[in-house]
């Protein structure tokens, strides 16, 4: 009994402390819009939606009831304990944390020089509008009775029960599907599989044509990043060298655009398509001379000097002291874009075009990489150096490689963005670069091509979806990242052999977390 | 990963070493020619350069606390923490909350003086503690969620793992405060521009009161955790953890409390370095402890990871150099990042053990 209490206590705390800090990023804003919008409820307060709120309390009372352990579920009283102590301590942190917003607010202090969050409007969301004392009493009363009633009704609705079925069900399904006729015929006959891809490609070719100027601006952004990722995909993921300084690249890429065919600060003004070559070049040639000297440390040295040479870069590029040279703070202006035969091709639409055909010829020198003695000489590499190195392999030779291939791809991604663009300057090439790049690849599946294209979407193409929730897009991305590290580190789509690598040792994984889960208990 | 250095028979790989080599001594007869041409020139007074590495110690102590957080953890987990900067920045804010409190309550009636000017000694006191207590429960929750389910996993996982921790910190911390940038509201008696005057040559040097409080603060840290880690029985268990985890096990140590401990008490480490940094640059935003705390990896990488003593040297050598450092050579002082991190490039060249030595594990490196 005692255990049990103790068992509700903290997980009513977690959830408690939990809902304070939504509070503090002004997400229960955001959320009860969306529950209200879903069930269509009216609101008495502007800032968002009053009954949203009640809602979605309401909701994280009966789940918070519902958290009891499996084994104390069957018993009434148990359950009835645990969903009232857990409700009871939610709402005391939650309701004692809007007494003391909502007192401070009314001894007029202006919470929001400190947390911007918590404006006046907002304090009076989080009591409905009404008076101080109503409002928390209310908040209190529906943890406590919600959650009562969460624990009580775990005794009825047997949820585990009923996930497990519809799994069992949807598992039932698929080897079914996968049984189907066409399914295995596609899976066993290389060239229906050829003709799935001629599809993909029809549609990837004909979308654009469908999808307005912001879209395609959209898609371009989302697939110079798969390039990128491609890139990034090569040294990181096939042969492990982690490279946060990537932007580096990039930037190199954009600037040798720039600078090559703008008419300040050095009037060159190439055309755009020997440029682009020669901003591979030097991309590459900028990796080979950090590698050279970097190759040869432990993997997580090599992360910190490589993002060390990244703000280097950027540094640079904003001095004083380079201006001249590279148009410091203020960048480079009218970058030009291509042309073929006097056409010239500057509108979304072809930019969109001019970077699919630069993604399949990525795919395609990737994908022949990885079946090549170059692939798997990187491959051993990223699996054992030392064996690697026993088996006759040049390391260093192929770690420069490897650096330099990337690199390339990452300038012709820096090339292509800054003359889409017309402008690049020094804020184009923070570290976020790099890092999203970084995030897409894990996201997506280490070592996979598939995985990369869809990385790049979730990461690049959600936001924009959800522009919305633009405040909290990195927010949630830093959070995605730790919760997929956890749950799923090999990805969303990814490489099989990485896959085997990781849930090789599943059942001291599995081992782990029992662990873990006993030790929280 | 790899033996240290495996013996190079092949003769490309020796290609290799003889283009670092040649590179290198060509960047140091740059670098020497730099600098004779700056002292020749006698562009800096004598009083200039005593500022200049006045102010490149005190970073280089606030650099030397935040460095041990990080070798402590390295150490250990041979992981980089690499949302430690972020735990400073919540220190910083959590300080200047203090301050900001303090200074709404009223001491005196008469004068109508703010508590935090009159007894600001114990205002000061107060903020270190609540900082670095706000520090190190982040430390102890940001291994609790996102370091300890991955214990075991390849190592990339681990790291990016604290990147997602890193980039979440940041953004909360956007998110919750504001984007603008804050300033830190000192005691009357600990403004940021009284200090003690020195003179040199016929010039003054401005010895500033918050520099001396951060010096004298981050030794008495230093000494403090030395004193922790090398002659306490607790700090025996934890050397023994940064061993051998499994042996230190058996010998019936807790590993998983003592890992969590050190996350604590670097966390509270890099929150005092916060508050410090508060009270002497004076302004804080989200993002201020991203470059401190990739300097501060700099500095335990350049005294030699895992060292304790290594980390006060290498941060103040860092801190110093990278103040120095920009006059010397004749550049512009934006570029004193890149001095910082070209510093790294070539320490993890020519000696990748560090200054005072590296003190790792054989296995696990």
């Amino acid at each position: 009994m005692k255990d049990l209490i103790k068992q509700g206590n903290r997980s009513g705390l977690i959830i408690g402390v939990v809902l304070v800090f939504l509070i503090l990023f002004g997400l229960t804003i955001t959320l009860s819009e969306i529950v209200g919008d879903f069930l269509n409820l009216s609101s008495n307060t502007r800032t968002g939606n009053t009954a949203g709120l009640m809602v979605f309390f309401i909701l994280l009372a009966l789940w918070s009831g519902t958290r009891v352990s499996d084994n104390q579920k069957s018993n009434l009283k148990n359950s009835l304990v645990f969903g009232l102590s857990s409700g009871l301590v939610t709402g005391l942190i939650v309701s004692a944390f809007i007494l003391l917003i909502g007192s401070l607010d009314a001894a007029d202090v202006e919470m929001r020089d400190y947390l911007v969050q918590l404006n006046k409007p907002a304090i009076q969301f989080l009591l409905y509008g009404w008076s101080l004392i109503p409002g928390i009493l209310f908040t209190f009363g529906t943890f406590l009775v919600f959650g009562t009633l969460g624990g009580f009704l775990t005794n009825f609705l047997v949820t585990r029960k009923i996930g497990d079925l519809i799994q069992k069900r949807f598992l039932k399904l698929k080897a079914k599907a996968l049984d189907a006729k066409i399914v295995r015929s596609y899976q066993e006959n290389p060239r229906s599989r050829w003709i799935g891809y001629g599809i993909l490609m029809a549609i990837v070719f004909i979308t654009p044509q469908f999808l307005g100027k912001y879209w395609n601006y959209a898609m371009g952004t989302v697939g110079i990043y798969v390039l990128m990722g491609l890139g990034l995909n090569i040294v990181v993921g096939l042969a492990g060298l982690l490279d946060l300084g990537y932007v580096a690249f990039f930037a190199i890429g954009a600037y040798t655009a720039g600078l090559l065919t703008a008419p300040a600060p050095i009037a060159l003004q190439i055309g755009f398509w020997p440029v682009l070559i020669l901003s591979v070049v030097f991309a590459a040639f900028a990796g080979i001379l950090l590698g050279i000297p970097v190759l040869r440390m432990r993997g997580d040295y090599l992360a910190i000097v490589t993002l060390g040479f990244g703000e280097i870069i950027r540094v640079l590029i904003r001095s004083d002291m380079m201006t001249p040279y590279l148009g410091g703070p203020q960048g480079v202006r009218d970058i030009a874009g291509p042309s073929i035969f006097g056409l010239s091709l500057t509108s979304e639409k072809s930019y969109l075009y001019l970077i699919i055909l630069g993604i399949l010829l990525t795919i395609l020198f990737t994908i022949y990489l990885q079946n090549s003695r170059i692939g798997r000489a990187w491959m051993a590499m990223r699996e054992d150096e030392t064996v690697a190195q026993a088996m006759g392999i040049n390391t260093l030779y192929y770690k420069l490689l490897a650096f330099a291939t990337g690199a390339g791809f990452a300038g012709i991604g820096g090339a292509l963005f800054a003359s889409r663009n017309q402008y690049t300057g020094p804020d184009d090439h923070t570290l976020m670069v790099s890092i999203n790049v970084l995030c897409l690849l894990i996201v997506g599946g280490m070592g996979s091509i598939p995985g990369v294209i869809v990385g790049a979407f979730v990461l690049k193409g959600l936001p924009e979806i959800l522009r919305e929730l633009d405040l909290y897009r990195l927010l949630v991305f830093g959070a995605l990242l730790v919760i997929m590290m956890i749950i799923r580190p090999e990805g969303i789509w990814p490489a099989p052999r990485r896959k085997m690598e990781l849930h090789e040792d599943e059942p001291d994984i599995g081992h782990l977390i029992e662990g873990l889960e006993g030790n929280e208990g | 990963m790899s033996d240290p250095q495996p013996k190079k028979t092949t003769g490309r790989v020796s290609a290799f070493r003889i283009a670092q080599v040649i590179i290198s001594i060509l960047f140091l007869t740059f670098l020497t020619w730099r600098l004779y041409n700056v002292i020749t020139s006698g562009v800096y007074g004598p009083d200039t350069w005593v500022r200049f590495a006045i102010s490149g110690l005190i970073i280089g102590s606030v650099y030397a606390v935040i460095a041990i957080g990080y070798t402590l953890v390295y150490g250990i987990l041979f992981m980089i923490n690499f949302a430690h900067g972020e735990i400073m920045m919540l220190g910083a804010f959590s300080g200047y909350f203090v301050f900001e409190a303090l200074n709404l309550i009223v001491a005196d009636p008469v004068t109508g003086m703010s508590f935090l000017d009159k007894y600001w000694i114990i205002s000061v006191v107060l903020a270190f503690i609540v900082g670095m207590f706000i520090a190190a429960v982040s430390g102890y929750f940001l291994e609790r969620i996102a370091y300890r389910p991955l214990r075991g996993a390849p190592r990339l996982i681990p790291l990016i793992s604290a990147i997602g921790a890193s980039i979440f910190l940041q953004n909360a911390a956007q998110v919750m405060f504001g984007p603008k940038r804050r300033v830190y509201f000192n005691p009357a008696s600990l403004t940021r521009s009284q200090g003690w005057r020195i003179p040199i040559g016929s010039e003054e040097v401005i010895v500033t009161y918050t520099g001396v409080l951060t010096i004298v603060l981050s030794i008495l840290l230093m000494v403090g955790l030395y004193t922790l880690v090398m002659r306490t029985r607790y700090g025996r268990s934890m050397r023994a953890v940064a061993e051998n985890k499994q042996t230190a096990a058996l010998m019936g140590i807790n590993v998983d409390r003592i890992i969590s401990n050190t996350f604590i008490i670097s966390g509270a480490l890099g929150g005092a370095a916060g508050v410090m940094w508060g009270i002497h640059n004076g302004i804080i935003y989200h993002f201020v402890g991203f470059i401190p705390g990739l300097k501060a990896f700099t500095a335990a990488v350049l005294g030699g990871i895992g060292n304790i003593p290594g980390a006060m040297v290498g941060g103040i050598v860092l801190g110093v150099v990278e103040s120095l450092g920009p006059a010397a050579l004749g550049l512009d002082f934006q570029l004193k990042d890149v001095i910082a991190f070209s510093i790294l490039v070539l320490i993890l060249i020519f000696r990748p053990s560090g200054i005072v030595g590296e003190v790792l594990s054989e296995e696990k490196v």
